[in-house]
């Protein structure tokens, strides 16, 4: 039963729409906790290097379904990983069928010569100029998704380059954000020459951060609703099916991949469902688009005939208490200060 | 993997801390848990936590019962109670179990009301468990005392169920292969205690199944020689209530020699580690709750000043009853009587 349509439709997607992946913990399920796997890493064949759940058959869907609607789609990877283990990571792509644009890794040899140690953990510096610099080259009225973890920065990376396209971010606070952070001053400076040459628009319709490290989401509320926090490629999927980038069909491809290779339930992805819609990142609409697309597929359980009337009063109360889901052009001011401070405490 | 029910809006410290206990529970297990309650409020509380959302439902509850208030009349005015929804919930088969730390009587009262008896059961017991002296190595720290409190008086036949109950129970949960099961009297002789105990100790006697070791008295209950002790509610409840008392008056008196005298609050200093294991023993944060046995299924009832940890261990104990077949156990002790 639907209570309410939703009349709000997804906006039209962009006819040029760029997809940017952080590679690892948001791709690849890299393992780098202790010293030992840390040095395991750069040895690792391609085979042995394992993607993060559902993330191939999500970034295979974003495609198809750009393609099959006629867009112009591209497919970016960028990563801290030095060039020495790029042949490895470029075959594990090709193993798993992944078709990108690009890819960029970052020479910490360079770093390590020049004795600027700091640098090879600081990403900050680096993937915000890599961005900006890949913008640039990227057709005007292209719209960016960008994918990421909660490992390290990539929620300051990705806001901030959001924030410095759409130009709410001005040259000094960017200066002072990044110098809080303790980036190199070279990489400050070229920075803030990209983001003076850059195209100003606001092209980053979302920034999707996988919670690889179950970061509570209410750390994540100073980046405002254009960042979206999920726990799964599932969460993930519903809401780019929300936003207009997947089908439903491509949606039921990453459950399945789920539940056939990763051990997934039925259970857990209806968990996963409630959660995301819970968490105001899902409308009503949505989530029951999902849900019985999924059912009628055997991917969700189906309602048990006892739970009906509890369903039943939970889809009323769900109702009366909705608040629009983020869509998508919601994009807050953030005080960057507060939200440098603030994240650092959380880590 | 069993589905737990779990109240989320009984205990001292609810919700706040049952949403935290399952989220914890929601990292390190597979269990699915269903919590029960104000679904605003407790996903707010998740989000402010670390959790595993797939692990993790949430069925809207909008009323729930206060520890104060009086059970009958509570669950007779609140149709929508938490406890009782999570009552349904199981006695539905939407979950396995029920876990709640809120007030004792309407917990009890939603499962005679929503819970199938096993068949032959005469009453349902609420078991509790208690530190006790081992004697040896691995033996589990901890004994069951049942009933504490669903029943005041009982017959010999009760309390002979009770044993039987209390017996698979130890046998499933505790990895005791022979609990020995004895009767709270006032004397360790069989004839003594009137005739209800005498009954119940000349039937216990009698039957092989259980490994009856006889009465024991009060001052026995803290040694290590009975897994599982028999005893009315009215009796139960007392000695429980009183084995809590004695360890905040100690902990109270440690206090209170400390503040008094440098010299006392020196040695109590030295005596730091020893005190610790103590806590350890008298913590029941560690085994999370205890069980109300008689029905079909299961309700683990924790203690009502439960934190996340006790609410995560009592999630876990569900759990492990659920997969280890409790209630079948149970029916199959009753059906040999």
């Amino acid at each position: 039963m639907v209570l309410r349509r939703d009349k709000r439709r997804a906006p039209e997607p962009p006819r040029v729409i760029v997809f940017r992946w952080d590679l690892d913990k948001t791709y690849l399920k890299s393992e780098f906790e202790s010293l030992r796997e840390l040095v395991r890493i750069p040895f690792e064949k391609p085979e042995d290097k394992i993607a993060v759940p559902g993330v191939v058959p999500l970034i295979r869907g974003l495609r198809e379904v750009a393609t099959h609607a006629g867009r112009d789609v591209r497919v970016y990877f960028i990563s801290a990983s030095p060039p020495q283990i790029a042949k490895a990571i470029k075959e594990k792509l090709a193993l798993d069928g992944i078709e990108y644009d690009g890819i960029v890794f970052k020479n910490q040899l360079q770093h390590l010569v020049r004795g600027k140690f700091r640098n090879l953990r600081e990403q900050v510096g680096y993937k915000l100029t890599e961005l900006l610099k890949s913008r640039a080259e990227m057709p005007p009225e292209s719209t960016e998704i960008l994918f990421g973890d909660d490992w390290e920065s990539d929620p300051i990376i990705y806001s901030l380059y959001a924030d410095v396209l759409a130009n709410r971010l001005a040259t000094d606070e960017l200066d002072d954000v990044l110098d809080t952070i303790g980036v190199d001053p070279k990489l400050i400076v070229q920075a803030k020459e990209l983001a003076a040459a850059a195209r100003h628009a606001d092209v980053v319709a979302r920034i999707y951060i996988n919670l690889e490290r179950r970061t509570p989401p209410t750390h994540f509320r100073l980046f405002g609703t254009r960042l979206v926090p999920t726990y799964n490629y599932f969460q993930t999927a519903v809401c780019l099916y929300q936003d207009g980038h997947l089908t439903l069909p491509a949606v039921a491809h990453v459950a399945d991949n789920l539940i056939n290779t990763s051990g997934y339930t039925p259970e857990r992805l209806a968990n996963s469902l409630a959660d995301i819609a819970r968490r105001d990142h899902l409308t009503e609409a949505s989530a029951i688009a999902v849900r019985e697309y999924l059912r009628a597929r055997g991917l969700l359980p189906r309602r048990r005939l006892a739970g009906v009337r509890a369903s039943l009063w939970q889809r009323v109360l769900r109702w009366v208490r909705s608040k629009p889901a983020t869509s998508p052009a919601l994009h807050d001011t953030i005080n960057y200060q507060t939200l440098v401070a603030e994240w650092r405490g959380t880590r | 993997m069993a589905t737990i029910a779990i109240d989320a809006m009984g205990g001292d410290f609810a919700p706040e801390e049952v949403v935290k206990g399952v989220a914890q529970a929601s990292l390190e297990t597979d269990i699915q848990c269903t919590l029960v309650g104000d679904e605003l409020r407790i996903q707010e509380i998740l989000s402010a936590t670390t959790y595993n959302p797939e692990n993790i439902s949430i069925q809207h509850a909008r009323e729930f019962i206060e520890m104060a208030e009086e059970p009958k009349a509570a669950l007779r005015n609140k149709r929508h109670a938490s406890i009782l929804v999570g009552a349904r919930l199981v006695a539905e088969g939407d979950a396995d179990a029920l876990v709640t730390a809120g007030n004792t009587g309407a917990a009890v009262l939603a499962c005679v009301q929503h819970f199938k008896p096993i068949h032959g059961v005469r009453k349902a017991g609420l078991a509790s468990v208690y530190p006790r002296q081992t004697e040896y190595a691995g033996q589990d720290e901890l004994a069951l005392l049942l009933d504490v409190g669903a029943t005041i008086r009982c017959d010999a036949m009760e309390l002979v169920q009770f044993a039987l109950m209390g017996s698979a129970y130890a046998r499933r949960i505790s990895k005791v292969p022979n609990p020995r099961v004895a009767l709270l009297n006032m004397g360790s002789e069989e004839s003594k205690g009137g005739d209800v105990l005498v009954q119940a100790h000349r039937q216990l006697k009698a039957i092989k199944d259980i490994n009856f070791i006889g009465n024991i008295e009060g001052n026995d209950l803290a040694k290590g020689n009975a897994d599982v002790i028999i005893c009315e509610g009215l009796l139960g409840n007392v000695v429980l209530k009183m084995l809590e008392g004695l360890a905040e008056l100690v902990v109270d008196l440690a206090g209170t020699a400390a503040r008094e005298n440098w010299r006392w609050k020196l040695g109590l200093m030295m005596l730091a580690s020893g005190f610790g294991r103590l806590r350890d023993l008298t913590d029941y944060a560690a085994y999370g709750g205890a069980p109300f046995l008689g029905f079909e299924r299961l309700l683990i009832k924790s203690h009502g000043r439960s934190n996340a940890r006790a609410v995560k261990n009592a999630v876990k104990v569900a759990a492990k009853a659920v997969r280890d077949g409790v209630t079948r156990e149970i029916a199959a002790a009753i059906e040999q009587l």
